[in-house]
């Protein structure tokens, strides 16, 4: 069943990992859904920014770690910082605590374990109430 | 027929990538992305892991030839093909990976020679058969001319 159109930002450096959330997403339900991608949280942080003055926010960000310029850390701290209050899920492959821990500090709303899939999103935007 | 000789093969080909444990869930959900819209998803995906995975083998084979090994640097390269191995399904690559995390992390530069040496076999294994599979799906396909 199709869900209403949402506005999501993708923030990884790995063109690989854009790919197949790309097509997560799309299998999640969303083939209208508008996705802006960002290689770094510097460029995240910048289109958040854009966003919230174009008064077209983003429904939801999913923001890597481990990135090149500004990590997913410093830029979930700087997006809330603007007072933004999207929901942040962090996606990475480092599942332990700390880094969990790390990033619901920093401001992230959610965590969930790299590679995406149809069934990770499908849970995110439920809890999210983006379906 | 010889479409069919050749899915047969492509068919036995990847069942047989399961069951070496080079391939895992994850591959499978990528062949259930792949749809009308997106025929050559998995084809992109795959190709995207291979050109990755050359890169990165380089640059680690580069780093580990210093004088002095930036372990934090080897490091964040493996972490890299950790996560296209994990994005593409490459279970063997990804869990040796995993074990190449733990010798940078252990500062262990003879346990880091050893675990490239090994992921560099598993991936160029991995590679090949990738590149066997994408031929016979091109071929599988020049069966059926577009109309």
């Amino acid at each position: 069943m199709a869900r209403k159109m949402i506005r999501v930002l993708l923030v990884d450096d790995e063109e690989i990992n854009r790919v197949v959330a790309r097509a997560a997403l799309k299998a999640a339900g969303g083939g209208g859904d508008v996705l802006d991608e960002a290689e770094n949280g510097a460029v995240a942080v910048q289109r958040v920014r854009d966003a919230v003055a174009a008064a077209a926010p983003y429904d939801l960000v999913l923001m890597d770690k481990q990135m090149p310029v500004m990590d997913g850390h410093e830029a979930t701290r700087r997006i809330r910082d603007m007072g933004v209050t999207t929901p942040i899920v962090a996606v990475s492959s480092d599942g332990l605590p700390a880094d969990v821990e790390a990033f619901i500090t920093a401001g992230a709303d959610d965590f969930t374990s790299k590679p995406l899939s149809k069934e990770k999103l499908g849970i995110i935007l439920a809890k999210f109430r983006l379906t | 027929m010889a479409a069919a000789a050749l899915t047969s093969q492509l068919n036995a080909l990847v069942s047989n990538m399961f069951a070496m444990g080079l391939l895992d869930d994850q591959f499978q959900q990528l062949q259930m992305l792949q749809d009308s819209t997106a025929p050559d998803f998995v084809s992109e995906v795959v190709t995207l892991f291979c050109d990755d995975g050359e890169r990165i083998i380089c640059e680690l084979a580069r780093q580990q030839e210093k004088p002095n090994v930036d372990f934090d640097r080897v490091d964040s390269y493996v972490h890299q093909l950790k996560g296209s191995s994990a994005s593409v399904g490459a279970q063997k690559v990804k869990n040796t990976c995993i074990q190449f995390r733990e010798f940078c992390q252990q500062r262990s530069r003879d346990g880091c020679l050893k675990t490239l040496d090994l992921v560099r076999t598993e991936f160029y294994d991995l590679r090949n058969k990738f590149q066997a599979m994408l031929q016979l799906e091109q071929q599988i396909q020049a069966c059926y001319p577009k109309h």
